[in-house]
This record gives C-alpha cells, structure tokens and sequence, in this order.
C-alpha cells in the first residue's frame, strides 16, 4: 500500500469558487482511480485561499489485474467431430500466446464462437498518475480565468507550485508551466522557505507545522472555536451565518481571532450601515448590540495587537464616514432631496429623476386591481423611492448598495408611513437571481413598477441590450419582473402594462420589440423552472403577457409529456398545421357539404368541446382542458384515416379544410401543440 | 526606541528596493491623473509586448474623495508608489512581501491578507486580476496582472503593484491620521497638504465650474481625435488624460446623473482604445521595418 499527495499551490484563489474547485478535483482524482482499478483506502479533500489538492492513503502499486477475452474463430470451425480443436483454433491459440484451459465458447450475435480469457498484468500507479493528472488539470473549470505568461495557461490565480507525490517518488510531470515537485509552501507570514515532503503521510502536520491547516472541516471547526473563545468574556452575541464563516474559511489559512470595536457614537447609524461596513471589512463579526466586533484574521499571533489596531481604525474610518454623510443627509432632509432630484438627469432624452418619480407614481394605477394592495401608500412610495440616489451616502460608491435601504430611513425620519418606507426599503429586491423578494404586497408592486420603467428607459434611450451588450441590465430587471409577477400570483398582462407605460412616455416606438423582450424573459423564466423549452414555446405562441397563466398551461403540459396518447395528439396537430400551411382564408363549414360520416363526427365533437371550453378557460383549468383536447383524438384519426381532405371536388375540399381549420382554432386557444418536439423527430 | 521612518524614506527605501530588482526609477507625470496606472509609462509601456520595469511615485487625484482635511483617511490627493514588472517574475509575490518588511514590517507580526479584486479602470479600458492588498485590515496595495488596455489584450502579462504610501506609512508610523505623519524630521503631511486639501475639497465639491468643465470636456475630446487623425496618440493620449480628469471633478461636483456617467465614460474610453490601437499599430509597423533592415 502506498500513499498519494497531489497539492497544486498559487496565489490567493478567489474564494467564491475554491471549494467548488477543490471538489472538482478531488472528485476527477477519485473518478480516475476508480476507472483505472486502482484500490484506495482514504481520501483527503484539501483547500486553502493558496492551494487545492487531495490526499489518498492506501492505493495499491498496481492496477488490479484485467480479464479480457479475445474473440477467436467460430465454433463450428474450432472444433472437429470428436471436440478436439482443429489447426484454426490451434493457430489462434499460438498467436495470442493461449492455453486450452483459457478457451471459452460465448454466443454472440452471429452464433457461437470461441474466446480466449487472457489476464493483463495492471500498469503501474505511478505510471498512470503520471500520465493522467496533467490531463485532469486542464479539464478543470473556472467561472473566470487569466493568463500570467505569455500564451501560458488559464487558471483563475497564477499557478507556483506543484506537489505530487506518490509514496516517497515526486511525480515530475508538468503543467502550467510549472514542474511538479515535492516542495510545497507554507504560510507566508511564518516563512517563504518551501518545504520539503518526504511522503505524503507527513503533509498534514508539516503543514500545520509552516502555519496552514490544510484540511477545510478542521479548519472550519477551528474558526468557530475560535470566534467563540475570542468573545468569551464580552457581551453580545456574534452575529454570523454559515455562509460567513465558510467565506473566512476560504480566505484563511491558519485562524486567529481578536475582539475589536468602534466608537459608541456610530450606534446611532442604522443597523443595516453597520452590518454591512462590517461585513465589507472582512467578513468581520458583529456582536450585536454591542461596539464590539470579532476579526478572524490568518497570520502569526504575535500579530493579534497589530490586526486589532489596524481593524479598529479602517472601521473607525468607514463608520466615520457613514455618519458624516448620515448626518447631512438627515439636515436636508427628505423634501430637500427630493427638490434637487429635478436636477439630476436620468437616462438620455427622458427627464430628469423626479420626472420618473412621477411617471412611477402614474403608472401606479394601472395596478389598481390587486388584492390588498393600498394605492394611496403605492403612490407615494412610487414618488419618494429615487430620493436616496441624491443622498451624499448613496452617492458615495462603498454604500450606493444600500440603496433603497437608506431612502426607507430617510422616509421614516421625515414623518411618511410605515407601509410607504417598507415599500422604499423592499423596492430594489431581487438584487440578484435567487435573492429575496419584496415583503409586502406595495414593495412588490413598486419593485415591478420600477423595473418595466427601467426596460422600457432604456430601449428608448438606445441602451436595448443584444449579445452581451446589456449596459443597464435590463435582462436581469425583465427576470425579477417575471419572477415578482409569478411569485406573488399577480393578475396582470404584462404587454398591456408595457402599453400603458408607453403611454406615459408619449414616444413613438413599436411595443413588440417590448413584446419580444418579456417573451423571452418568460422562456428563461419557466425554463429555470424545469420546463421543456419546446412546451414553453408551444404555451406561448399567441402570448399576451399572461405570466400565472403561462406557467399554469406549462405545468398541465408537463403532466402529459410523453404519454403516448399524447404524443400521437401532438403528430396529428403537426399534421393539420401542415395542411394548412398555404391555405389563405378558410371559409365557415357547411354542414350540408359532409359527406363522410368521419366528417360529421368531427365536427360535432369539435363545436361540442369548443361549448364547454370557455368556462374551463375562464376557470383556467387546464388539466381539464387537455383531457378534453386529447378526448377529440380518436375523432381527428379517424377522419384523417377516411377522409381525403385534399380531394378533386374544389368545394368539398374546401369545406374539408374549414373543417381543419376550426379543429386548429380550438388547439390553438391552449397553444401552438405544433411546436412541441417528439422523440426520434428531427427538428 | 526604534528610529521613526519618515514618508520620504519610505518613498526612498521602496525605490531603491526596486531599482535593485531592476526597476528603471520613473518619475510621476506632468498632468492630474486619478491613478498611476495614467501615466505613460504605465499605460503606453504594457500595449508594446517588450521587457519593461519601471518603478514611479504618482501624485493621484480623486477629487470625490477630498473630505476638508477632516477625515484621517480621505484625501482628493494622495501618493501612490507605481511599480511595473513586464513580463511578471514568478517570485513577484515574494518580492512584494520583502519590499514591505524592507520598510520595516516584520511579517510575523503583521497580517497582509490578499483579498480578491477584480481591478478595471473603465476610462481606460483596462483590466485586470489579482488583489487588493489589506495590512492589518487596512489596504495599502492593489496587486494586479493586467490582462487588457485600451480595449486590448495583453501578451506579456505585466504586474501592476500600486502603493498606497500615505496608508503604509501611517502603519509604520502608528498614526491614526494621514495629517500627523512626520514628512522628514521637522513637517508632517498636514504641515505640506492641509490646506490644499482644503481648497480643494471646496473646489471639487462647490467652486468648480461645471458649465466651464463641460465645454473644457468637449474641446479636448475634440483636439484628441484631431490628433488621431494626424496619426500623433501619445498627444492625443494627454488629452485623454485631461478629459478623464474633467470628468472626476464633475462627478464629485455632483453635476452627472448616473446614466450620463456610464455615457462620459464610455466617451474616454473610446479615445483611450484610440489611444491603444494606434499604438499598437506604430509598433507593428515599427517591428516590421526593422526585419526588413536585418535582411
């Protein structure tokens, strides 16, 4: 049994995407050990913010031993009468170098014929780490990527070290233009001189012992035993979440803490400030109510007097610094803000701030119909939401994210109403796919309100966005749109929404590339909700903005997604659509004109189901709505069996194809079944 | 007691450590620039591709910082060591450390912490990876390796280091205000910079003119891409510079709303790609007619 350390080490790895990148590796590492037959006892994921890598104890020298067989000639012809082999079998024998006891008969396709059972020694482990590591580096994926030397790799960080060690032999193959060895580096702080590895057993504490805990649990197990020793004698309880501490995690290679604090005076400042300079700092952790704050930080203790003063002072800084521009802001006052809101443009051509201030509060109504929502505290939230963007802390870049947050207080201050400040407060959320969502019911209105007037802003100030042009994001504001409207049930049309914002504008465009743009919003949208994008495209064919009510006829779809009733459903409508591809303008049917049973069948049943269609419509029932749809089959094939549509009689056949067309008009009412792809369909 | 370091040996001690790792030692540039990474030297130096080690202190004004001298942190003018290492050396994180205990860190009793930055100039149309360099919480550095200028992809990646001076001395000196730092001897920083930080916090803020700084804005912009088209970028390039500059000022001014800011800086950033691919375009033209006096 044999050990294996493979730890590549580079600068200081982002750390949204280490542990991600640690597993991947460790997970290939493993995969190819398995591949290979080559028995391991344990593995060790590792990660620091310098390294990733994974330690494997107890692989064994060789791949295990493979059985092949070699397929030989036929039966028939490998054995004579008395089932001795003949000079065929015994020719294929010699050549593959075969004993009599290794021949086997198998049946294969085209009868029975004989095999030869052959052992492979295994290649060595060593050989095959050798050869395969560097290819598993390269397969590794990053969410972004640079280059450090001229047309070198790509890797998110430069690369600096390698170690891979298999037992006491390095592997010296090389990637990135690095060699890999056996010298990894410790903590920096500690000392810049590589240390040597012997075997992969003494990583661990060699390691430990040059200032890095390698192994993530430990680490993380220590951080928090080390936040918790830090705040022992202190009030206040620390005020952080898993996320938090895996963050630190990812930025620290050997965990100290030290309690620090601010001056008492910045517990005037909304807590929101405070948790956010905090969290900015270095993921540094508040114990609420306290001044007080505990910094993990990663170099030697003998540091902790030094963290402790630095930290004290850049938050002294930053806090300072909030509670300056707190302060003015709070003397101006909220009615001031919004006076020189007048004079701060907005996008090209389209006003200023406080013109789309008014044109929120405006549009306001066309919302009007939603339950429990006051229009009163909608409008007035709708006027009052951009003030915060002329506040000297809004305008300063370390706090424009409190956007929104810092209007709320502001509002708050000047005497508005509580429903009116939620509503400021909650009107930026989602911020970003998967964020929260407004809580009260004018936050959400007002978030939705604020988007669409984002989108239709900028395609009207030349800002629409194509390819990865999208300068003012308004994908990401047509997403939240769809999600708010979805989320919270909202009966709206989204394209009748769009028009009368148009309205407000007074510009001359076409609203369907508007149309076009929330089409697409919505494919992502039911696409991120697992829907086929075939059934999506079917759903919203003749679309008007209907969010709820496409996500509903999505959902009885997928229910009825590859059932085989339902498949030759979906033919049968590719078929009509088909017949009627040229036909321009289908007259009414003339009943008078059937002449085949089929005909008459069809038609009953389809003037039948149109009849008790519309209620179920109105009650948007759509599982019932495709039993019932389906339920037309048996007359639909049986028609499309008997009848010639495309007949010599010009009359009749006309009539026939009125006949198609009113069919269509019903399945066309559910969606466009045409669009949907079946198995084995080339498309 | 140890003996104090004073700002300008600090400034002296880094520059002698880099000359000694080659550095040619540069000096700042004659107009007002927001970053060292402006200045010639740095900007028109990555775009050619060949071995370039400069090491400069940069006077960077960043007038929405100015706070009237009341801030210990804020100023709207600060001094920035620049040092460019092209092609990076791979020891260039090492190099970096020792500089630091050059000066007088031990690093034992220090935390330096790399903390991710995605470092961009958007008015330059310049990118790159790497760090902001935090001491003891405080940062003192960003660390970057540039892979884009002017719109362009770099082949040589350089490095870029950017010294906050101001913030490093103040760890050495253990000062809580950039006021109190001992310059030399006898003057601190206050005694130089206070009141041209007060005066020019309240230009930045309230005396400058904006109907001047636009029309300013757009005469330079104009006199830039007349000199592109008489083929002269590094001109050109200054006019850019005060453009960018102009624009710093509107901003603190309070006189660009959001939009219009992503639209000024697009403006700059159009003539410094100018800037770049015209560049770029002499030294290929350069490289090709020295082959040809080789054959």
């Amino acid at each position: 049994m044999i050990d294996f350390l493979l730890e590549i080490g580079f600068e200081e790895f982002p750390p949204a995407f280490l542990s991600k990148a640690a597993n991947e590796l460790s997970d290939k590492v493993v995969g190819l050990l398995n591949r290979e037959r080559i028995f391991h006892r344990s593995v060790r994921t590792i990660y620091t913010p310098r390294r990733i890598g994974v330690l494997i104890l107890g692989l064994t020298r060789k791949q295990k031993p493979k059985v092949v067989e070699i397929q030989g000639p036929p039966k028939r012809l490998a054995f004579d009468e008395r089932s001795q082999p003949t000079q065929m079998l015994k020719g294929f024998m010699k050549a593959n170098d075969l004993k009599r006891s290794q021949i086997v008969v198998r049946k294969v396709k085209k009868g029975e014929y004989v095999c030869g059972k052959k052992e492979v020694v295994g290649t060595n482990t060593e050989d095959i780490l050798y050869e395969e590591i560097p290819k598993i580096l390269k397969t590794l994926e990053f969410p972004r990527t640079m280059i450090w030397t001229k047309g070198g790799a790509k890797f998110p960080r430069p690369i600096r070290w390698i170690v891979a060690l298999l037992d006491r032999r390095s592997l010296k193959f090389t990637f990135a233009g690095v060699r890999a060895d056996r010298h990894s580096i410790g903590n920096q702080h500690f000392s810049f001189k590589p240390i040597r590895l012997e075997k992969p057993r003494e990583y661990i504490n060699l390691l430990r012992h040059g200032g890095v805990v390698v192994d993530p649990n430990e680490r993380r197990k220590l951080i928090v035993k080390r936040i918790k020793k830090a705040v022992e004698k202190t009030e206040g309880k620390p005020l952080y979440t898993n996320e938090m501490i895996e963050e630190i995690n990812c930025t620290t290679e050997y965990p100290e803490a030290v309690v620090a604090g601010f001056n008492e005076q910045y517990l005037d400042l909304p807590e929101e400030v405070l948790a956010m300079v905090l969290k900015t700092q270095g993921n540094l952790i508040w114990l609420k109510p306290t001044h007080l704050f505990v910094c993990v930080f990663s170099a030697k203790k003998k540091a902790l007097q030094n963290v402790k003063k630095g930290y004290t002072l850049v938050v002294g800084s930053k806090l300072y610094d909030a509670l300056f521009y707190y302060k003015n802001d709070s003397k101006q006052g909220l009615v001031r803000m919004e006076a020189q809101t007048k004079r701060m443009m907005w996008l090209k051509g389209l006003g200023s701030i406080y013109d789309k201030a008014i044109r929120l509060s405006d549009f306001a109504d066309f919302f009007k119909g939603v339950p429990e929502l006051n229009l009163d505290i909608l409008e007035r939230a709708a006027r009052l939401c951009k003030v915060d963007l002329l506040s000297e802390m809004i305008r300063e870049k370390d706090f424009t994210s409190l956007q929104g947050i810092m209007g709320g207080h502001y509002a708050k201050a000047s005497g508005e109403d509580k429903a009116v400040v939620s509503a400021i407060k909650e009107h930026y959320l989602p911020r970003f796919a998967g964020d929260k969502l407004p809580s009260t019911k004018e936050g959400v209105v007002l978030s939705i309100i604020d988007k669409i007037d984002n989108i239709v802003g900028a395609f009207l100030s030349g800002n629409r966005p194509s390819g990865s042009y999208d300068p003012l994001a308004v994908r990401r504001n047509g997403y939240a749109v769809v999600n708010l409207v979805d989320a919270n049930s909202l009966d709206i049309t989204l394209f009748n929404a769009v028009d009368a914002l148009l309205k407000l504008y007074k510009k001359d465009i076409k609203h369907e590339i508007l149309f076009e743009f929330f089409t697409e919003r919505c494919i992502r949208y039911l696409q991120d909700k697992k829907y086929r994008y075939d059934e999506i495209n079917a759903v919203l064919a003749y679309w008007k903005g209907d969010i709820v009510d496409a996500r509903m006829r999505c959902a009885a779809l997928k229910k009825m997604s590859g059932k085989a009733e339902f498949t030759k459903l979906v033919i049968g409508q590719k078929r009509v659509r088909n017949i009627l591809k040229d036909v321009k303008g289908p007259g009414k049917v003339n009943t008078e004109l059937f002449k085949q049973s089929a005909e008459k069948k069809l038609f009953k049943k389809g003037t039948e189901t149109d009849g008790q269609l519309s209620a179920l419509f109105e009650a948007r029932d759509y599982p019932k709505i495709l039993d019932l749809l389906l339920a037309m089959r048996p007359d639909i094939d049986k028609f499309f069996d008997d009848v010639m549509v495309m007949c010599e009689d010009e009359k009749i056949k006309k009539n026939r194809l009125a006949l198609v067309n009113l069919i269509n008009r019903i399945f066309l009412q559910f969606g466009d079944f045409s669009r949907i792809v079946i198995e084995g369909e080339k498309n | 007691m140890k003996k104090l370091r004073t700002f300008e040996n600090i400034i002296l001690d880094l520059s002698k450590y880099w000359q000694k790792k080659g550095c040619l030692l540069y000096q700042p540039y004659n107009s007002e620039v927001g970053a060292g990474t402006f200045n010639p030297a740095t900007f028109i130096r990555v775009l050619d591709n060949k071995p370039w080690n400069v090491c400069y202190v940069e006077i960077c004004k960043r007038p929405r910082d100015g706070r009237y001298a009341e801030n210990p942190l804020r100023f709207q003018q600060f001094y920035q060591l620049q040092v460019i290492m092209q092609p990076a050396p791979d020891d260039i994180q090492r190099f970096f450390l020792e500089s630091l205990e050059c000066v007088g860190f031990k690093l034992k009793e220090h935390e330096v912490r790399f903390v991710e930055g995605d470092w961009d100039a958007p008015t330059l149309g310049a990118w790159g990876l790497g760090w902001e360099v935090w001491l003891d919480g405080l940062e003192i550095i960003q660390f970057t390796y540039f892979q884009q200028a002017g719109g362009l992809e770099l082949e040589e990646i350089p490095v870029e280091l950017s010294y906050g001076l101001e913030r490093i001395a103040m760890l050495l000196q253990g000062v809580e205000s950039v006021l109190d730092l001992k310059w030399n001897n006898k003057l601190t920083w206050g005694d130089v910079y206070r009141q041209n930080e007060i005066e020019f916090s309240k230009y930045n803020f309230s005396a400058a003119d904006t109907r001047l700084l636009v029309s300013l804005f757009n005469q330079y912009e104009a006199e830039a891409v007349r000199l592109f088209e008489k083929g002269l970028p590094l001109p050109g390039y200054d006019y850019t510079i005060k453009c960018s500059h102009i624009f710093n000022v509107l901003e603190a001014r309070g006189a660009i709303s959001i939009s219009e800011r992503v639209k000024m800086i697009a403006r700059v950033r159009a003539l410094a790609s100018q800037v770049a691919q015209l560049c770029r375009q002499k030294i290929s033209e350069q490289s090709v007619s020295e082959k040809g006096v080789k054959r």
